[in-house]
């Protein structure tokens, strides 16, 4: 790949301190007009910190920073804007009440006589659009609240592409896209490439950087361990030169050890779900694939009692259970580990322990009695048995990092094992480390015997973590089979097709 | 004890108060045992209110109906009396209560109308129910009604007064079940997040309307001891209590975005409120001043205390 254009953006001996913690240490990295330069490392090492002082939130203690090689200085998010650096965030940052025109444009609308010139707005953005090639926008009059999450990241690219744009940073934009919408950004990122302009890209995914990333800068610990052409490195490679440490296989699956079955589904019929049947037994991993948008979160919310059912008939081992409410799921033993952890699988305002011992807390009461010890023994089971790292029961869950997090949503519900576990996108914002944490969950999970139900939409993840595979969209279950029986190419293209 | 080592910095500003109006008011009256007896007497109300107020802003919520509700449970209460004797009027005015209660709840936890909005509305109906007995004039106690005489103002072996011993009863109650259930958890978990305690189970419907009928009850109640100290019911009383009693709640450290804090918090805040009121008013301290400075001092707590937390 030809990405030889001149040096952009140089960032010499950056350092930055947070109280105690060095968050980065002499960091050097070098951006040439016209790459896509990959920014690797593990959540804490330093990569949102790095971003933020290009975005002028924070600023650094030390080194320099150069443009076209003449030293700026980055002072306020003004600044970076006025150098033509754009940063695109992990979380939204757009307006759900108000339309997709009215947020590319918000802050500088076209006015006259300071009125608002609706119709200029309209036109100025369908324009944009068309430029960007993002068709799959749609209609920019509509509430950006109600388009997909995955449209909605490409409103915040095209926001930040309306005005002239030299630098482009993305922090995990695909974290909630699906493959053909990550296809449809990486064509977006290719052309602005072309372009000229540099992109400093954020990512957990490995495949997705050695498809589009020319070079890769690595981070670890807060220093940047060096920088090398992508086409050279392999995905063990790289794994082994960001973590520094050896992991032993990329997906472990559990070893496949089909019981009886556990929970069978038959006709299941709502507003979301249209006709799905299926069995899943005790000790397997059913793998559901499929795109963002298809409808497989509703699926496991409608198994959980969050979205009633209309029809069909769900049993657990044999026996028809009529489930309502979250309430019926777990005392038939369904849990889940929802898609949205800060929003559904945590309470955020509550300390690791209070998250813990929460699904138990009849457990631990007797009448107006705190049986603490008995409380205690809860939250220390799920601390020490699940290597959750935190400063105490007491550390808000809050200040954890995301696959920590997780593992507390997991942990929760371990303490009375369920029969049936169902994980939705459970890796999602959680770094390698913690990844390869998660998966060794899922195998312990299938050990002790419990059956999983694994949505998500890294389609390697969920083609070598589950036994058998379901391909779903929009709604239904096209097919089963056995995940050695296919290839991701085949997969996608199912998935795809009209 | 963390909750305790939590509420220091507030009980100190209960103390600086005290010491502050020790100082202030004229001949040393107000750090009289008899002044700080009457003290408890007239925060026993607002302490009432606030503690059903803190359950419902800790789930996220927030119930304005209260005010009316002090008003209409006095007045069902003091129309039942000549009928039914204490036990009966009593049993009126907390049913009355309670339905105005349910409704809230019933509304909060089915429909997906603000809480701010159903107990605005709940609050005017309940007012106009109240205006409608004898025409909207106050309506006397008979002195005979001993017993219901005594909730407001009679003085336990003569010294402590009833109604704050009813307040410390509502208050162990309350927080015995805010801070040793399973119940008060889910409380919290609520507050936190809907969709996580959703997610683990709770019926977030059942707690909801559960939490709406309580903080009516303790409205109800606090309307029987008003009464009682008026010996009437005033249809047209309790008028802005419910903003008192958010006062008292959010000085006492209770987030107003739910999940976060304690009925300890809560009585020391409505002890502030009371100290406040009490202190400026014998400091002789024109009332329209008395609002401006306890205007501030709602606002200087708060913000220490969201400063403290970040």
């Amino acid at each position: 790949m030809a990405a030889g254009g001149p040096s952009l953006l140089e960032l010499h001996g950056i350092s930055k301190r947070f109280g105690a913690t060095m968050a980065l240490q002499e960091v050097h990295l070098e951006l040439r007009a016209g790459e896509v330069h990959a920014l690797l490392g593990e959540n804490g090492a330093g990569k949102s910190t790095l971003i933020k002082i290009l975005g002028g939130i924070h600023r650094p203690d030390a080194g320099e920073l150069r443009l076209d090689g003449i030293p700026v200085e980055i002072r306020g998010v003004a600044d970076a804007d006025r150098l033509g650096i754009r940063l695109i965030h992990q979380e939204l940052t757009l307006a759900p009440n108000l339309s997709v025109a009215e947020n590319l444009f918000l802050g500088r609308e076209p006015r006259r006589w300071g009125l608002l010139q609706r119709g200029a707005m309209t036109a100025a953005a369908e324009a944009l659009r068309d430029r960007l090639g993002l068709g799959v926008i749609g209609d920019v009059r509509v509430r950006v609240g109600s388009l997909s999450v995955a449209q909605q990241q490409l409103v915040e690219i095209a926001r930040a592409l309306s005005t002239e744009a030299r630098i482009l940073v993305l922090d995990e934009p695909t974290a909630s896209l699906s493959e053909a919408e990550t296809a449809l950004l990486f064509d977006t990122l290719r052309r602005l490439r072309q372009q000229g302009v540099g992109i400093i890209y954020i990512s957990h995914r490995l495949e997705e950087i050695q498809r589009l990333a020319d070079r890769i800068t690595v981070l670890r610990d807060g220093r940047s361990i060096g920088t090398q052409d992508a086409a050279q490195l392999s995905a063990p490679e790289l794994i082994r030169w960001m973590v520094g440490r050896e992991l032993r296989e990329h997906y472990p699956r559990p070893p496949h050890r089909p019981g009886a079955v556990a929970l069978s589904v038959t006709h299941l019929v709502n507003d979301r779900v249209r006709d799905v049947s299926f069995e899943l037994r005790y000790g397997e991993v059913l793998g559901l694939a499929g795109l963002v948008g298809a409808g497989r979160t509703e699926l496991a919310e409608t198994l959980f009692g969050l979205r009633p059912a209309r029809q069909g008939e769900v049993r657990l081992e044999g026996r028809p259970v009529r489930i309502t409410s979250p309430g019926d799921a777990l005392a038939a033993g369904i849990a889940l580990v929802p898609e949205d952890r800060k929003r559904a699988g945590l309470v955020l305002t509550g300390s690791v322990g209070f998250n813990l011992a929460l699904p138990w807390a009849p457990e631990w009461h007797r009448g107006c009695h705190v049986q603490t010890a008995r409380r205690d023994a809860i939250v220390e089971r799920g601390i020490a048995g699940f290597g959750i790292r935190c400063t105490g029961a007491e550390q808000p869950v809050r200040g954890l990092s995301g696959g920590n997090q997780q593992k507390v949503v997991i942990a929760k519900w371990m303490e009375h094992p369920p029969k049936v576990l169902i994980l939705d996108e459970p890796t999602r914002g959680v770094d390698v480390g913690a990844r390869e944490e998660m998966f060794a969950l899922i195998g312990r999970a299938i050990q002790a015997g419990m059956a999983v139900l694994l949505i998500s939409s890294d389609l390697p993840e969920v083609m070598n973590l589950s036994h058998r595979l379901a391909l779903y969209r929009n709604g239904r279950i096209l097919r089963e089979m056995a995940s050695d029986a296919i290839t991701p190419e085949a997969v996608m293209a199912e998935l795809t097709r009209n | 004890m963390k909750r305790l080592r939590d509420l220091l910095p507030l009980m100190a500003a209960a103390v600086a108060l005290v010491v502050l109006f020790a100082l202030a008011v004229p001949g040393g009256r107000f750090l009289t045992v008899d002044n700080l007896l009457d003290l408890t007497q007239q925060i026993s109300i607002n302490a009432i209110l606030a503690f059903g107020m803190t359950l419902a802003i800790l789930i996220g919520g927030i119930d304005l109906s209260v005010g009316a509700v002090v008003a209409l449970a006095g007045t069902v209460a003091v129309a039942t009396l000549p009928v039914a004797g204490w036990p009966g009027a009593a049993a009126a005015g907390l049913g009355t209560a309670g339905l105005i209660g349910l409704v809230n709840g019933a509304c909060a936890a089915r429909t997906r109308m603000p809480p701010f909005i159903i107990t605005l509305a709940t609050m005017m109906v309940a007012r106009g129910i109240a205006l409608r007995f004898n025409e909207g004039r106050p309506m006397p106690v008979p002195d005979s009604q001993t017993v219901f005489l005594a909730l407001g103002n009679a003085r336990l072996l003569g010294v402590v007064p009833v109604p704050a011993l009813v307040m410390l009863g509502a208050f162990v109650l309350a927080a015995l079940l805010l801070h040793r259930t399973a119940f008060g958890q889910h409380l919290y978990a609520i507050g936190g997040s809907r969709e996580a305690a959703r997610c683990v189970g709770i019926p977030l419907a059942r707690r909801e309307t559960t939490v709406y009928l309580l903080c009516s009850l303790l409205a109800g109640l606090a309307g029987l001891i008003h009464a009682s100290q008026l010996y009437s019911a005033e249809p047209a009383s309790g008028q802005g209590f419910e903003l008192n009693a958010i006062a008292a709640v959010v000085v006492g450290g209770t987030s107003f975005t739910g999940g976060v804090g304690t009925l300890p918090g809560t009585l020391v805040g409505a002890v502030i409120i009371g100290i406040l009121d009490k202190g400026l008013n014998q400091a002789g301290v024109h009332f329209s001043l008395q609002y401006i400075i306890k205007g501030l001092v709602i606002l200087g707590a708060v913000y220490l205390d969201v400063r403290r937390r970040k």
